[in-house]
């Protein structure tokens, strides 16, 4: 295979939970690459140096069930200036539990591809995926990402799913201790936080 | 009360007491930065203060929605997106099960009606996807009574948007 364009779909890019997942793909991928966030707001450059690659690798959160908005615009600056046929790959994580809530995502991706004449390639759908990074358990969804940088660098394709291993219950219970202390850091209490009101009362 | 939401002018629809309209293309709103300060820093609003904190808190409260939008890869394109992205002050940070699976709690969020008129398919599968993920994101809005019209053109979702509210009226 050719080289590897690495896209950061996060609206938060440079403190995202997609970076973590890009740095734990790139421990384990030896080809050439380039990266690209679409917060740099350089589509016409990075569709150049899409002319040389070979492989698309798409890293992004779930977003309102769908691709975030700032991806949307980088895939569809994609269609309006084609380039060459490229094999796309996914690393999606939503912060629900399950796995398949990132599936009509996936759908869209594929629909892309069909689109601009690319073909869809190795995916990875994560739950949990807000959390990883801050838990013991980033050592398993690293490990899983290593295995698709591996595929994708012998050029098979692989349908790969991620979550930590609780049951529904302490995933709820895991969930809400995290969004409280997140909340704590601003000196919100679980009543503040837990709030009817939108835009005040 | 009602609300209709379009990107595209919308001229013929009858004035009702209890409707507002807006024309998101003609709002500035800029996409969610992904702070979380919404459900973290200030529950309920926010940070950013353009044109989106005047109308997500008519998305929670109206009884009927009516969308009207393009789709790009079956999804709402970017004006509608945008302002669904921008909405996430509905929700809190807390999670719950919900037929099921994990979703977040709403806030004062009523269960509605939503109707969605959807121009710019490209084909029947783009059509699929769309009405998956309407499905997918209407358990995270309340909006779990919803029905899709697919128009070919932005004049044939106009008509179709100006017969549904006058469903309404009725």
């Amino acid at each position: 295979m050719g080289k590897l364009m690495i896209i950061n779909g996060s609206p938060r890019a440079p403190k995202s939970n997609s970076k973590q997942y890009i740095q734990a793909f790139l421990s384990a991928w030896s080809g050439s690459y380039e990266q690209y966030s679409v917060l740099q707001r350089q589509h016409t450059a990075c569709l150049e140096q899409l002319r040389e690659c070979s492989d698309l690798l798409l890293v992004f959160p779930l977003y309102t069930d769908g691709l975030p908005s700032g991806l949307m615009e980088f895939l569809k600056a994609m269609l309006e200036q084609p380039t060459a046929p490229l094999t796309v790959h996914v690393i999606i994580n939503c912060g629900f539990r399950e796995p398949h809530q990132n599936d009509v995502a996936i759908d869209m991706i594929r629909l892309f591809c069909k689109r601009g004449g690319h073909k869809l390639g190795s995916v990875l759908r994560m739950g949990c995926g807000e959390a990883f990074p801050t838990t013991p358990f980033m050592g398993m969804a690293r490990r899983k990402i290593q295995k698709l940088a591996r595929s994708i660098q012998k050029g098979r394709s692989v349908q790969l799913s991620i979550t930590m291993p609780l049951t529904k219950g302490l995933f709820l219970r895991a969930a809400n201790r995290y969004w409280l202390s997140r909340g704590a850091q601003f000196g919100n209490s679980q009543t503040q936080m837990a709030t009817m009101d939108i835009e005040g009362p | 009360m009602d609300l209709i939401l379009t990107d595209c002018p919308l001229s013929l629809l009858p004035a009702g007491s209890d409707l507002r309209l807006v024309n998101v293309a003609e709002q500035a709103i800029a996409p969610c930065v992904g702070c979380f300060s919404c459900w973290i820093k200030t529950p309920g609003r926010c940070v950013i203060r353009d044109d989106a904190p005047s109308i997500y808190p008519d998305i929670a409260r109206c009884n009927r929605l009516l969308v009207v939008s393009h789709l790009f890869l079956g999804c709402y394109d970017l004006p509608m997106k945008r302002l669904m992205e921008r909405s996430l002050p509905n929700q809190q940070a807390f999670i719950r099960l919900h037929h099921g699976e994990s979703h977040h709690v709403q806030r004062a969020v009523k269960p509605k009606e939503l109707t969605v008129v959807a121009y710019g398919a490209q084909d029947k599968e783009e059509q699929a996807v769309f009405d998956r993920w309407l499905a997918r994101n209407a358990l995270n809005t309340l909006a779990e009574h919803y029905t899709i019209h697919f128009a070919d053109s932005q004049a044939q979702a106009e008509a179709l948007a100006g017969k549904v509210v006058q469903t309404w009226a009725n």
